[in-house]
């Protein structure tokens, strides 16, 4: 066994829809503060597998373990824990509709910090400052732009500090520009405050830039293809298809 | 520190023995602060203004999201901040000097951990983009609710006119419209709606009877039971109950309805297509119920004068008497009066549906407000409705 535990740590995982597996033999070793992406072509359980390492959906079998939690057999406390240090930012962002973008950053904060309202304020305002929406905090969520509301979900992501955070395609459907500086705010979050963050992504360029590590899905086979930093897949003797498919998406 | 080295190159040693992929592991660096104090110190601040008029903000102890944070307050564009024994720190310290440092014009935050100042400096850098607007006074608000109100009618006469269009449409065959949703609805809005109407058409008639009953055995006109009953079920409470009724259950349903399409911009979706969703959504809708609520109200009518007759018949009358005095009392003017007011009652109930539905807000509290303004809506213009055609029917004596 290693002495150095890691963040996240799964062993023959086994990840599925309605009782039918969608990907098997998943072997993950991630240390804290790194920026691991799962990729693979659409509809090969990423998002499914970035589910059950966050501990949203169980896994059909395996080991998966978070910030020291063992997620198969955690009570429900001690899942609720490892949420509460956890962030996630969904693929539609998943911002409350009925919330200003404050109120949306405040809730998680008004829930679970013992701290006085204008201090919850001021983190909130903080936190939408820090991802460059200090000018729309009083805006609702059907006011603002597709990336803007991706920014929103990462602040709220954010609010509570956590050890790891969960992106699921959070540059999906942007433009280069504005794709480029989420993949800038993503790299300051993992430097300034130390997070962990598994991110579900298409874009190559994207995972080149910001990712320390790559997981490979091969939907062909149903396993876990290869994991390793995302510049070993532009080598030739990398595996066959993650190889294929980075240089056929770097091409495009 | 030796701990430190000695965890890293374990996990370097590890690296070379396993089949998994590891590398070097560095604790986050908050982690790191907060690993060289053993026990926290409540976060501080003061303030201390220097001979040429700067002021130092001083910031000590270690800083968490979980604990209450100093406050100061301090004149002055012109600050430096610095860390006197700090301690660990997440994003509550750059969190507050990002909010008491925001509108300083010049501010030196270079005295500061390289990391802190990095934070501040991420969120000033962003914010920098404009300056946020004054909110809006009183007039202003005012006139704002004012030209909304303006707006909100012109939308409801727009929609209106849509509808009669649709409907002119449809009459001659060219509207394109779902007439899926048409059987759909006739189904919904009747078959579906017949155990509430007998239901609530039943009691009305029993409590008219049950007060009627009362105050006519005083003057020994008993028998006139009957005809306050049978009269005011054709006339008035029939059509007034399913349409209220009608209110409830439809155009909550299509406010909700056609309110989550826009919500998918399903109804953007059809204007793409060339398709109008007023004919393609709302004509079926109104239709199906404008057909159905005066059949449920024909329903509610004989269903609440046998209500009627219950009460009355376990009081002074036999089942002769009442029947007798409602036949007489029952004209077919009165019933046509009934008729026509539930045409315009089941109108009303599905317009007010379809067009809050159709201008709902983009959210899921867009969708509830425009299911509850339906109800209020269509409610209210049942009521203004009837009081006008009382007038109207009234003046032509009808």
């Amino acid at each position: 066994m290693n002495d150095v535990a890691p963040i996240l740590l799964c062993e023959d995982l086994v990840v599925g829809h309605a009782g039918q597996p969608v990907m098997s033999d998943i072997n993950i070793r991630l240390p804290a503060g790194k920026i691991i992406a799962i990729v693979g072509p659409s509809g090969c359980g990423k998002s499914t597998l970035m589910r059950v390492l966050g501990g949203l959906d169980e896994p059909m079998s395996g080991r998966s373990e978070l910030l020291g939690t063992d997620l198969v057999h955690a009570t429900a406390l001690e899942r609720e824990s490892v949420l509460r240090r956890s962030g996630f930012l969904f693929q539609g962002s998943a911002l409350f509709s009925s919330l200003t973008l404050r109120e949306n950053v405040e809730l998680p904060l008004r829930e679970f910090l013992p701290i006085p309202p204008q201090e919850i304020a001021q983190l909130a305002e903080y936190k939408l400052a820090l991802v460059g929406l200090a000018d729309a905090m009083d805006k609702l969520p059907s006011e603002i732009s597709g990336g803007m509301a991706k920014r929103a979900g990462i602040a709220r992501a954010l609010a509570l500090d956590p050890a790891v955070m969960f992106l699921d395609e959070p540059s999906a459907g942007l433009d280069p520009v504005t794709s480029g500086k989420l993949d800038e705010l993503i790299l300051k979050i993992k430097e300034s405050f130390g997070t962990t963050i598994i991110l579900v992504s298409h874009e190559v360029p994207s995972i080149l830039r910001v990712a320390d590590f790559c997981v490979y899905l091969d939907s062909d086979t149903g396993r876990m293809g290869a994991y390793a930093p995302p510049k070993d897949f532009l080598s030739p003797e990398a595996h066959a298809k993650a190889h294929a498919f980075f240089t056929l998406a770097r091409i495009s | 520190m030796d701990r430190m080295n000695q965890m890293r190159s374990k996990a370097v040693s590890v690296k070379r023995h396993n089949a998994f992929l590891l590398v070097n592991y560095s604790p986050p660096k908050y982690l790191t602060v907060r690993m060289s104090h053993n026990s926290a110190r409540a976060p501080t601040a003061r303030t201390e203004v220097l001979s040429d008029g700067l002021t130092l903000v001083v910031v000590s102890g270690d800083w968490t999201i979980q604990d209450t944070l100093p406050r100061i307050s301090f004149k002055g564009d012109k600050v430096k901040v610095q860390a006197e024994a700090l301690g660990a720190f997440d994003s509550s310290l750059p969190a507050w000097l990002y909010v008491h440092l925001k509108n300083v014009r010049q501010c030196d935050l270079s005295a500061l951990p390289p990391r802190l100042q990095s934070l501040v400096e991420m969120a000033e850098k962003a914010t920098l983009s404009s300056d946020r607007p004054d909110p809006p006074g009183f007039f202003e608000n005012f006139g704002s609710w004012g030209v909304e109100s303006t707006h909100s009618w012109g939308r409801a006469f727009d929609h209106i006119g849509q509808t009669a269009v649709g409907f002119a449409r449809a009459c001659i065959g060219r509207a394109r419209v779902n007439w899926s949703d048409f059987t759909l609805q006739l189904q919904t809005a009747g078959v579906d709606a017949l155990p509430i109407v007998a239901l609530l058409g039943f009691l009305t008639g029993l409590i008219m009877a049950y007060v009627g009953l009362i105050q006519l055995r005083q003057l020994g006109a008993s028998v006139y039971v009957a005809n306050l009953v049978s009269l005011a079920m054709t006339r008035e409470m029939g059509a007034l109950m399913t349409g209220v009724i009608a209110c409830g259950r439809m155009s909550t349903s299509f406010a909700s309805q056609l309110g989550s399409m826009n919500v998918s911009q399903e109804t953007d979706a059809l204007r793409s297509l060339g398709i109008n969703p007023v004919e393609y959504l709302a004509v079926p809708r109104i239709l199906a119920v404008t057909l159905m609520v005066p059949l449920l109200a024909i329903f509610a009518t004989f269903v609440g004068i046998f209500g009627g007759m219950i009460v009355a018949c376990a009081g002074d009358l036999s089942i002769e008497q009442y029947l007798t005095q409602a036949i007489v009392a029952i004209k077919f003017k009165s019933f046509l009066v009934g008729f026509i007011k539930s045409i315009a009652f089941g109108f009303i109930a599905a317009w007010a549906g379809c067009y809050r539905g159709s201008v709902a807000q983009r959210s899921a509290l867009g969708v509830g407000d425009a299911a509850t303004s339906a109800a209020v809506l269509g409610i209210t213009l049942i009521v203004i409705a009837d009081a006008l055609f009382a007038v109207i029917f009234n003046l032509y004596d009808f």
